[in-house]
Parts: C-alpha cells; structure tokens; sequence
C-alpha cells in the first residue's frame, strides 16, 4: 500500500482574500468573514452561487474564560454558508489542532470525492477583550485535576518546558532565538496587512525582554489579533478554467495521537518523536522529501516551534537548529537562506495560526507575492507542533 | 485574605489520589492487566490497550529527576499571584521510564537546576484535608 495522497495535485487552491490584522476589529468577525468569503470568490473568478462547499477549523484557542459565540468570537462553515445565503453540498469543520491543514485536507477529499466541486475555506481569529489565556477557576476537576492545583495552566508554561529541556540538552542560546524573531519581524513588517506591519524587532529588543515563563518571553509568543483568511479550491480540471494560476495540494499529515500525558505536558522527546512520524507520513503523501522543498513554510505561534519543524522536516540534524538559524540559515534574503518565515509567521502577522504559512505559499507558488516574489515550486505549510498539528505540501506544478 | 488556589476535584478514579496525597503519601494509578503505572489514569491503559485496566493506586517512593523546569513570573490563575515567581518542575519518577508528573518546585526560584537532578515528593496543604504534591531538591531524608 502506498502513502501517496491519492488525489495528490488533483486539488488547487485558486483564489483567496485576506482582512487587514489588528488587535481588535472594527466590525463583528462574522462580517470581516463574509467580507474575505466574497471578495476571495471574486478573486477566483467565481459567483456565490457556484460555491458549494464550504470548510473551516472553528477553534477559539483561548485558555481563559471566554463565551464562544458562533459569528462573533468563532464563525462556523453553515454560519458563513447561511449568510452568504448559500445551501452548500457539504459544510464542515476540522475539530483537531493543526487546523490548517485538517481543514485542507477536508477540502481536498470533499471535492476529490465529488461531495463538492468548489469549496470556500476560511479562518477567523479573534481577540475577545480582557486578559486572553487569565482564567479565574476556583475548583480544577476532570483532566485539569493533575496540573491546575499546582499552577501549571496555559500554553506558556506548556512551551516553556520543551524550549527549556532544548536549550539544556544541545546547549541553545537566546541570541540564536532572536535570530527567529528578526526574520518573523522583518518579513512580516513587509506586508501591508499585517498587525506588524513597518514595525520590525531587532535583537538588542529580543534580548531585553523580560521573561514570563523562563526561557519564553511575550516576543516568543505571536500576539492575539482580528483576522479572517479565505481561500477557494476546486478540482485541478476546473481550475485550469479560472484566472489565477493554480497551486496544487500535493500532500497532507496530521500528527499521530502523541502519548498520553498531563494536560498541555509536551516533553520534547514526544515532539520530535512523534513529528518524524508525522512529517515522513507527510513526504509520502506528497511523493516528494525535504530537499525538493524550496519554500518551507515552518509554524511559529511559539517561536521554539520553528526549531522543532527544521529538526523533524529534515531540514537541519537534530539538535542543530540553533546553530543553523544563528549561521543565517533562515535569512530569506540571503541566497543560501531557507525561507521558513518568508511569510512572517504567526511572530509576524499576529495570532492567524496556520493561515501565514498556507498564504505565503500559495501567493510564492501562484506568482502572486508582487515585490516579494521568489522562485520557488514546491511549499510546505506547517501547523502547531509536529507532534501534535499537521502540514500541507503544496506545488506550482503537478506531478 | 488572599484567593485560594484552585482545588482539586476528586472523581470516581482519582479520589484515591487525593486521599492519598491528604495523607503526604505519592501514589500513582497502575494497570491492573500489565502492572504499568499510568499518569493520568484514563477510561484505558496506554500501555497494553486494555478498555478494563482496573487502576489501583499504589504509593511510590516520590523521588525522580528533572527532566525539565520553568520559572513562572505571571500568574495566569487565581491565587498565584502572592506565588510568583515560583518554579515547576517536570520529574520523571523513579519507578518507570517516562513515568512524568509536574509539580511545583519548592526550594525557591533561585534554584539552581540542570537536567537530571534528583528531587523528592514534598506536598503543599493548601486547604483543610487537601494537600498538593510538589517536590524538593536532593534526596529523601
Ligand atoms: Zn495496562
């Protein structure tokens, strides 16, 4: 049995639109998604009328105490569909984390299996007001029971002890960390739509933070924002129809159940065991490997995330990540950079979780990314932790 | 007077825990099947897959090393603001291979630590009848 997708590149993504990424949005969630729906279906050069699928990932990834309601803090694929005034074939939405990806790969198998010719995929983020991860429980009961009590809570402490047992064991410097940081900042500071955007970090500004949760400091967590992504995709016959150039979906994974811990424990020997598995799952769904990639798009919600994905994707030896970005080897300006944080990452738009990655390969890959165009053919898209998110590979062409 | 900390709620499986820890005694849920021990205990046992493990909580000498450890300086839960900063601990226990808890670590934030540190079972009365474990550098004494 082989591992290839069987609709590898038999998918594209042809079209897309992006709201403006800010702290907190003028209008309600629901109305910024409709927006990005119409304009990315124009964009395809669809009608609404034609969609007949719509997909998303509805995760509200707060730890704190917020209501989630569909339109306003979460928009939901049948609230986007009712109110475009659509009656989809098939609406659904991926309940994992690696929500990207879940979602693409929901796309991909719904038009491969003819539920669906053309789907609207979108992610919206939002900011709720007040403290975003602060959470006032008085009693900690079912899973929360064995780590709540002793004030483990939230997902800075949960990247704290991984990035921390990293540093300790291959010696990891923070300096080599704000290597991550001023490429995010630097690409995202280039983008017009981004919360970061003409606002760079340097590493003097890295290195004074203070911590929050040793050794993760508020410059290694991507900041909570507003903001809706939307992409279109249909089968790769259709697409040859419609104006843009299509990029192909060449291949997905979804990380393997990791082994059972305590609530938001990630030891790092479960991320990168667990995420080899994962990313060599990925390879062969795609029918390519890591040196084939010329546009890796790594996660980076929290910056340590960036080394985990260069170690698991093969992209530098394990242990060597550090070294590697600390050496400019994630300069995307530089000829023997990769460009892992091309698109500026999570650390530099704001909290749109996989959306970044998925965008900057699909506008590298479409000849779409104007003055920041590059050569590229095949992307990856990463999302969450390799052992505990998925990724996409995409291409410029299908093979 | 300050917020209290969260306290547990004990439930049908943990409760001997609870008991247990009250008592300033570690005990860790174990498979009835294959005699693993299992943190958290769940609806199956991870180890031999059984849907019936029967988990039966047996006290443990509470010593393990340090794995990894954090220095928590904002609190994102009540009652841990007067608690900040203050250090947490990820401790494999002696008794089995990756058998990892977390607890806080009670020789103060200035601790120095390094991976593979030995620490031993210390608990927190928090509440009447409700004791927290934690642990304490070196070993039992
Ligand atoms: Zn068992």
């Amino acid at each position: 049995m082989s591992g290839r997708l069987g609709a590898s590149n038999q998918v594209a993504l042809v079209g897309y639109a992006h709201s403006v990424v800010q702290r907190h949005a003028a209008a309600p969630l629901g109305v910024v998604t409709l927006d990005t729906a119409r304009r990315a279906i124009a964009d395809a050069g669809l009608r609404t009328d034609q969609i007949d699928g719509f997909v998303t990932a509805p995760l509200f990834p707060t730890a704190g105490a917020h209501a989630v309601e569909d339109g306003v803090s979460t928009v939901s694929a049948t609230w986007l569909a009712d109110n475009l005034g659509v009656r989809p074939r098939y609406a659904a939405g991926f309940q994992g984390i690696g929500q990207m990806p879940g979602a693409v790969a929901m796309a991909v198998n719904a038009i491969a299996a003819g539920a669906a010719d053309y789907v609207v995929l979108h992610r919206a983020m939002h900011n709720p007001p007040g403290r975003y991860h602060g959470n006032p429980m008085a009693s900690a009961g079912g899973s929360l029971q064995w780590t709540a009590p002793q004030g483990y809570f939230g997902p800075l402490s949960m990247i704290a002890l991984p990035y921390n047992e990293y540093i300790q064991r291959y010696g990891a410097s923070r300096e080599a960390m704000a290597a991550v940081l001023v490429e995010a900042r630097k690409n995202g500071a280039r983008l017009p739509w981004s919360y970061w955007h003409g606002r760079p970090l340097s590493a003097e500004e890295y290195l004074a933070e203070p911590m929050i949760s040793d050794p993760i400091c508020r410059y290694d967590c991507d900041i909570p924002v507003d903001g809706v992504a939307t992409f279109v995709l249909t089968s790769a016959r259709r697409a040859a129809d419609l104006p843009h150039r299509p990029v192909y979906v060449s291949g997905y994974a979804t990380s393997a159940p990791a082994t059972r811990r305590l609530p938001l424990h990630w030891p790092l020997d479960d991320i990168m065991s667990v995420g080899q598995e994962t990313t060599r799952r990925l390879w062969e769904s795609a029918g390519v490997g890591p040196t084939e990639v010329d546009l890796p798009q790594l996660y980076d919600g929290f910056s340590p995330f960036v080394y985990f994905w260069l170690e698991t994707l093969g992209l530098c030896p394990p242990g060597e990540a550090h070294r590697f970005v600390l050496d400019g080897g994630i300069d995307s300006d530089s000829p023997k950079g990769l460009p892992v944080l091309s698109g500026g990452g999570a650390l530099g738009n704001g909290r749109m979780h996989g959306v970044p990655q998925m965008l900057e390969c699909y506008l590298q890959l479409a000849g779409r990314a104007g003055d920041r165009q590059r050569t590229a053919t095949i992307g990856v898209a990463c999302q969450s932790s390799p052992h505990f998110g998925g990724a996409v590979v995409y291409s410029a062409e299908q093979f | 007077m300050s917020t209290p900390r969260p306290l547990p709620v004990p439930d049908e499986v943990s409760r001997p825990y609870w008991a247990a820890a009250a008592r300033h005694t570690l005990v860790v849920a174990r498979c009835s099947r294959c005699a693993s021990f299992v943190l958290p205990p769940g609806q199956t046992c991870p180890h031999c897959h059984s849907v019936d493990p029967r988990f039966r909580f047996e006290p443990v000498s509470g010593t393990g090393t340090v794995r990894s450890w954090t220095v928590v300086r904002q609190a994102f839960l009540p009652g841990f603001g007067a608690e900040v900063p203050f250090v947490l601990v990820d401790v494999e226990l002696t008794e089995q291979s990756e058998l990892r808890m977390i607890g806080r670590l009670l020789d103060g934030p200035a601790a120095a630590l390094r991976l593979g540190d030995r620490v031993t079972v210390a608990f927190e009365d928090v509440a009447p009848g409700v004791s927290i474990p934690a642990f304490t550098l070196g070993a039992p004494v």
